[in-house]
């Protein structure tokens, strides 16, 4: 047997969910458990008690409601990668689920367990972050609704309470003179990122960026904001030259560390080019430039 | 040891009842308490591919969870390939390809990579060599360079598109009863006489063994 015992609980309603979170002891909450699994296997995680979401139906969704994109805590990665409404109006989530490991492991991880994973290789919580994304907790007291700067402290930890289970992660609906792309550098097919960056561009009618997201994976100890690039590009209308530039602070603010896929000088540089080219993709998603230069 | 609980599981078309501790994976218990031992354990860590199964349809990773958490579900196993009602002389369309094509050199990560070539083919009967690659992105296989495993996909599709075709003919030509063309020429090896396809190893493949209900797994 490879995991250590452990009592296994597998509630069909989040209140109940909620409940068993606040009455057990230590307990671990179970979705997609695509991380989660190996861990216990290798028992690097050793909960006494586990709680399987599972089984409460309510939480599988993905869909537009009340300005939002809702992607309810029991959405699989597959689920985004082949949705029509993912693909006809969110770039950046289209360009990322493919991208998440293999298929055996996208019909069954989890938008949201990723992000409460929160591995800094994580691909979905740097899009939340260049969207503006928020992170919807329930927990004994209700609702709470966390930004996705505040979520994300350390390698895998969250602002999350023990008690609380995260019911959606939820991004706002697109404007009509918005584009996001997400650009991802990997070893091989399936490998988490070397490198990867989000972006969400909305323009104003006259073609000028009105505000700018740009999320970082696997380039800092957690999903991470590019604020200097994203100030830069904020009232400029988009050109190669500007995209360069952001590209560079992008880079700048980036602190990825050399490991044997490559040394940090190398890993910067590919932070700028990714940036340059989900940019691209931003603004010619939002319908603003046509492109000239494929860097 | 904690305790155990009962499950239900189809397997291949047969419900299973079993008690299992939370803790052990479906793989272990295909392998163990099911003595299906077709599907393997490679990694152990869910990179490699090689116990895929299809849950309810979908192609997992059987290592990456709870045997608990199949309860009430359908699960697929390369050893339900040889009575699928695609096989034709006791194989598959697919474990055919992987003979007929030499899609297979030590034959560890075989099975996984039937099941997502089974998988591929029921969403997407046509598939080109880049949907073929894809679909196989999470089966590693470290003898093959994968390039006959994709011929071995591809004979398949076009194997099961032949017989769509003559299924549909043969229902036109007899005013809509299909008709069976019995069992298609098959140039295996048959070292015991009975037409059976095998290595000639033993416990492999359908070869000599103790116990014959397992063919298509290792007996490890």
């Amino acid at each position: 047997m490879k995991s250590a015992p452990f009592e296994h609980h597998q509630p069909t309603s989040v209140g109940e969910a909620v409940s068993l979170l606040e009455s057990l002891d230590g307990p671990t909450v179970l979705s997609g458990g695509q991380s989660l699994v190996p861990m216990l296997r290798f028992r690097l995680a050793n909960p006494d008690v586990v709680v399987d979401i599972n089984g409460i139906e309510e939480l599988d969704y993905l869909h537009e409601d009340d300005g939002y994109l809702k992607i309810g805590a029991l959405a699989r990665h597959a689920d985004v990668e082949h949705s029509d409404l993912i693909a006809e109006k969110y770039g950046s989530f289209a360009d990322a689920a493919p991208l998440v490991a293999d298929p055996q492991i996208r019909n069954r991880g989890t938008v949201v367990g990723s992000v409460a994973q929160a591995d800094p290789k994580g691909d979905w919580g740097s899009l939340l972050i260049a969207h503006g994304g928020e992170v919807v907790a329930h927990g004994p007291d209700g609702e709470r609704v966390i930004p996705a700067d505040e979520f994300f402290l350390l390698p895998y930890d969250t602002s999350l309470d023990e008690d609380e289970l995260i019911t959606e992660v939820r991004i706002p609906v697109p404007s009509e003179r918005e584009g996001s792309a997400y650009h991802k550098l990997k070893r091989k097919t399936g490998d988490y990122a070397m490198a990867g960056v989000g972006v969400c561009l909305r323009f104003d009618d006259d073609g000028v960026v009105e505000s700018a997201g740009i999320g970082m994976t696997a380039v800092d100890i957690t999903n991470a904001r590019a604020s200097d690039a994203e100030d830069h590009l904020e009232g400029e209308r988009p050109s190669p030259d500007l995209f360069e530039e952001a590209g560079e602070l992008a880079a700048e603010q980036s602190h990825p560390e050399s490991d044997e896929h490559g040394d940090a000088a190398y890993k910067e540089r590919m932070v700028d080019v990714l940036t340059q080219r989900a940019l691209g993709d931003a603004a010619e998603r939002a319908g603003v430039v046509r492109r000239t230069v494929n860097p | 040891m904690s305790e155990t609980r009962e499950i239900t599981l189809t397997v291949n078309g047969t419900e299973q009842t079993i008690d299992v501790e939370p803790r052990k994976l479906l793989v272990h218990a295909i392998r163990e308490d099911l003595d299906m031992t077709g599907t393997h354990i490679g990694c152990d860590t869910g990179n490699c591919g090689a116990c895929t199964v299809l849950v309810d349809g979908e192609p997992l990773k059987s290592c990456l969870m709870f045997a608990v958490q199949a309860d009430g579900s359908a699960v697929e196993t390369v050893e339900g390939m040889e009575d699928h009602p695609d096989a034709v002389d006791d194989l598959h369309p697919l474990q055919e390809g992987f003979h007929e094509e030499h899609g297979l050199q030590c034959g560890y990560c075989t099975p996984g990579m039937i099941m997502s070539g089974k998988a591929l083919l029921e969403d997407n009967p046509d598939p080109s060599e880049a949907e073929i690659r894809e679909a196989i992105s999470g089966n590693l296989c470290r003898c093959t360079g994968y390039q006959n495993i994709v011929k071995s996909i591809e004979y398949a599709a076009d194997k099961l598109a032949d017989g769509e075709r003559d299924d549909a003919e043969a229902v036109a030509a007899d005013g809509g009863v299909a008709a069976d063309d019995g069992p298609a020429e098959f140039d295996g090896y048959d070292v015991d006489g009975d037409g059976e396809f095998s290595c000639g190893a033993e416990n492999c493949c359908g070869g000599p063994s103790t116990d014959a209900t397992h063919r298509g797994g290792d007996e490890r």
